[in-house]
C-alpha cells in the first residue's frame, strides 16, 4: 500500500504548477461532422482543437472572425454553445512495427481487440513530400504476383500506379494480391528466429478502406488474414458509416505510417482503396464549410488533395537511407469515363495506371486488365531481367492480336501469319488468366511465359491451355524445383538454364494430357 | 445590403460605441441605437444581430471573466484587473464568477485567452488521450 501513495506522490510532484493558457472558442453551428466556432483568434492552420468529451478536430477555415473544425470521433456528444481550446498540436498517429498485423481507426487506434498498439514513435499525418535531393530513380521490382502485371506493367519500389476501373471489375483483388504476395516473398526469405537473410529487403504493407462497407473490410481482414499476410500489413480504416472527416484523414494517416518505413531505410507499399471515396468526403466536407465549389462540385484544391498524398511516395536513395514507400492508388470510374474529374488528376499524378475493363471481366478474363490502356512509365527499369527476357515482346504481340481479333470478327478468310498470331494471342490470353488471391512467384511467372512463347502450347486447344498451365506449374513446383531456385537466384536466362527449363517443359509434356 | 456590407457597418457601429478609453460606453451604445431607430437602414435587424455579436467580442476583450471554486476577495479581482490592464495595454475590467467545478483556484478569460490554473484542469492532464 505505502508503494502505491509513493507512486501517487511521485505523480503530484511531477504536475506542472504554473498557469496554463489557451485558446478558446464556442461552437455557433455544428453539420455533418464539421463545427463552425467563434473565437479561437489564435489558431493555427491544421491545429488540433480539443472539444469536451475528449473529441478532437483540426481547424480547416480560419476565417475573419470564424473557425471551421473538422471533427473526429462522435459528433453527436457536441451542441451549440459548447467551448474548444487549441492545443498547440498537430494532429499525428502511432507508427512503427507495432501496428503490423493491426486493424486501426484513421487516428491509429486501435479496433481489432487486441489490445493498444504497442508503439513509441508518432508521426504528423500531414507532412510535406521528401523533396529532389533525397530521391532516386526507381530501380528495385515490386513484384505483384499477377503475371500480366509483372510481365508487362512492372511496377518498381517507390512508384506510384493507379488500379483504376468500374465497380467490381477486380481492383481491391489486384491490390490484396500484390499484398499477398510481398508477405510471401517476405516468408521465403525468413529466418528459422524471426530476422530476414541478409541483404534481404522486405516489404511491408499497409492497406486503406476508405468508405467502404463494412462487411466488404471485414472480408479482406479475413483474405489478409488467411494468407498470412496480416503479420506484415496495417490496415487502416474510415468506413462509410464514418464521419467524412475520418474518410478525409485515413490516407494521410496511412501515408505517415508508410513513411515511418522509408524514413527507416525499409520498403513499404500502400493501397488506397479508393480515393474516388476520398475526394467524395472531401467534397463533404468543402460543402459544408463553404468553400467555392468546382467542377462536380469538387472543390477547387482537390487536385492538391490527392497530389500531395501521392508526392509523399518515394524512393530515397542511399544518403537518405534508401527506404521506399510504393503506393497504389485505386479509382473507380463510372461507366469506364476515364476522363471524368477525379480519373484525369489522379492519372495525372500517378507514374501509370492499371486499367481494368468490365468488358473483359464479363468474358471470364481475369485479371480483367485492358493491356493496351495500362500503362507503367518507370517500371520497366525496375523489372526483373528473367522477366524482361521472356515477355519483352508480350505487350506489342497481344495490342496486335487485340487488333487483329477484332477484325478476324467480320469472318473473313484470314492468311496463315494472321492466324498464328491470332492462335498464339489466345493461347497469352489464357496464359493471363490468375484465380484470385493466388500470386504466383517471379520464377514461376518466368518459365510458364518461356513455355507459351515458345509454342510449347500451340497445339494445345484454347479452353485447355488454363489446366495445362496449371499443371505445368505444379511440375515446376514439386518436381523441378532446382530449376525454379536457379531461376530465382540468377534473375537471369543463360543459355544452360534455358536448356534446362526446356528440358522440364518438354518432360511434362511428355507426361501430360490434355 | 450584402452580409459582408452588414459585417463592416456593424464594426463601424462598435466603433462609435467606444468611449476615449476604448471601452464599451452604454451611452454611446444608446446613442448609436436611438440613431439607427431614428433613421432604420434596410435590413434592421440582421444589423442589430451583427452588432450584437461584435458588442459581445468587442467586451469580452476588455472584461476578465474570473471564474473561482472558495472565496475569492475584491482585492484580489482588482489585481487581476489591473495585471490584466498592463498585459492588454487597453483598461481591462474584472468579473467573478462562482465555479464550484474547478474545486480550486481560477480561470480567467479574457477575449479568446484563457488562463487557468485550477486542481480541476491539473486532474484533467492527467487522463488526457495521447495524441
Amino acid at each position: 500500500m505505502s508503494s502505491v501513495l509513493e507512486d501517487i506522490q511521485k505523480e503530484i510532484e511531477k504536475l506542472e504548477t504554473k498557469t496554463v493558457k489557451s485558446n478558446v472558442g464556442t461552437i455557433v453551428q455544428l453539420a455533418d461532422g464539421v463545427a463552425k466556432l467563434d473565437g479561437l483568434s489564435g489558431v493555427m492552420y491544421s491545429e488540433m482543437v480539443e472539444f469536451p468529451g475528449g473529441i478532437f478536430g483540426v481547424a480547416l477555415n480560419l476565417e475573419e472572425d470564424e473557425v471551421g473544425v473538422v471533427i473526429f470521433g462522435d459528433v453527436s456528444q457536441l451542441k451549440e454553445g459548447d467551448e474548444a481550446k487549441t492545443t498547440g498540436r498537430l494532429l499525428s498517429v502511432p507508427v512503427g512495427k507495432g501496428l503490423l498485423g493491426r486493424v486501426v481507426s484513421a487516428l491509429g487506434e486501435p479496433v481489432d481487440g487486441k489490445g493498444p498498439i504497442d508503439s513509441e514513435e508518432r508521426y504528423p499525418v500531414e507532412k510535406i513530400a521528401p523533396g529532389i535531393l533525397p530521391r532516386k530513380s526507381v530501380d528495385q521490382p515490386l513484384a505483384t504476383g499477377i503475371m500480366a502485371i509483372d510481365s508487362m506493367i512492372p511496377i518498381g519500389r517507390g512508384q506510384r500506379e493507379l488500379i483504376i476501373g468500374d465497380r467490381a471489375t477486380g481492383k481491391t483483388t489486384i491490390a490484396l494480391d500484390t499484398i499477398i504476395n510481398q508477405a510471401n516473398i517476405n516468408n521465403q526469405h525468413k529466418n528459422a528466429d524471426g530476422t530476414f537473410e541478409e541483404g534481404f529487403r522486405p516489404v511491408y504493407s499497409i492497406y486503406v478502406a476508405i468508405g467502404q462497407k463494412q462487411s466488404n473490410i471485414a472480408r479482406t481482414v479475413k483474405a489478409l488474414e488467411k494468407a498470412g499476410a496480416l503479420e506484415y500489413c496495417t490496415i487502416v480504416i474510415a468506413p462509410a458509416a464514418a464521419n467524412p472527416a475520418n474518410q478525409y484523414i485515413a490516407p494521410y494517416s496511412g501515408c505517415a505510417m508508410g513513411e515511418y518505413y522509408m524514413q527507416n531505410g525499409m520498403d513499404s507499399l500502400i493501397v488506397y482503396d479508393d480515393l474516388s471515396k476520398h475526394a467524395v468526403a472531401y467534397r463533404q466536407i468543402s460543402l459544408i464549410l463553404k468553400r467555392p465549389s468546382g467542377r462536380e462540385a469538387y472543390p477547387g484544391d482537390v487536385f492538391y488533395l490527392h497530389s500531395r498524398l501521392l508526392e509523399r511516395s518515394a524512393r530515397l536513395n542511399e544518403d537518405n537511407g534508401n527506404g521506399s514507400l510504393t503506393a497504389l492508388p485505386v479509382i473507380e470510374t463510372q461507366a469506364g469515363d476515364v476522363s471524368a474529374y477525379i480519373p484525369t488528376n489522379v492519372i495525372s499524378i500517378t507514374d501509370g495506371q492499371i486499367f481494368l475493363e468490365t468488358d473483359l471481366f464479363n468474358q471470364g478474363i481475369r485479371p480483367a486488365i485492358s493491356v493496351g490502356l495500362s500503362v507503367s512509365r518507370v517500371g520497366s527499369a525496375a523489372q526483373v531481367k528473367a522477366t524482361k527476357q521472356v515477355a519483352g515482346k508480350l505487350k506489342g504481340q497481344l495490342a496486335q492480336y487485340r487488333e487483329l481479333a477484332a477484325f478476324a470478327q467480320f469472318g473473313s478468310d484470314l492468311d496463315a501469319q494472321t492466324k498464328a498470331i491470332l492462335d498464339k494471342g489466345d493461347r497469352t490470353v489464357e496464359l493471363f488468366k490468375q484465380p484470385p488471391l493466388s500470386p504466383k512467384p517471379m520464377e514461376v511467372q518466368v518459365a510458364l511465359i518461356w513455355a507459351v512463347e515458345n509454342g510449347f502450347f500451340a497445339d494445345v486447344e484454347v479452353k485447355k491451355v488454363a489446366a495445362g498451365i496449371a499443371a505445368l506449374q505444379e511440375f515446376f513446383v514439386t518436381a523441378k524445383g532446382n530449376v525454379l531456385d536457379k531461376i530465382r537466384e540468377q534473375k537471369k536466362l543463360d543459355d544452360t538454364l534455358t536448356a534446362e527449363i526446356k528440358e522440364a517443359i518438354e518432360e511434362w509434356k511428355r507426361s501430360w494430357k490434355a | 445590403m450584402r452580409q459582408r456590407e452588414i459585417k463592416d457597418f456593424a464594426k463601424r457601429l462598435v466603433e462609435l460605441s467606444l468611449d476615449n478609453e476604448r471601452q464599451v460606453s452604454a451611452d454611446r451604445v444608446h446613442g448609436v441605437l436611438e440613431a439607427l431607430q431614428a433613421k432604420p437602414p434596410r435590413q434592421l435587424k440582421a444589423l442589430l444581430k451583427e452588432y450584437l455579436t461584435q458588442l459581445r467580442r468587442e467586451l469580452r476583450q476588455t472584461q476578465a471573466v474570473v471564474e473561482y471554486a472558495g472565496d475569492l476577495s475584491a482585492a484580489t479581482l482588482e489585481s487581476i484587473a489591473a495585471e490584466f490592464t498592463k498585459l492588454t495595454g487597453r483598461k481591462v475590467t474584472a468579473v467573478g464568477k462562482p465555479n464550484p467545478e474547478l474545486i480550486a483556484g481560477v480561470r480567467v478569460r479574457v477575449g479568446d485567452d484563457v488562463y487557468e490554473d485550477s486542481l480541476a484542469t491539473r486532474l484533467a492532464t492527467l487522463s488526457i488521450p495521447n495524441f
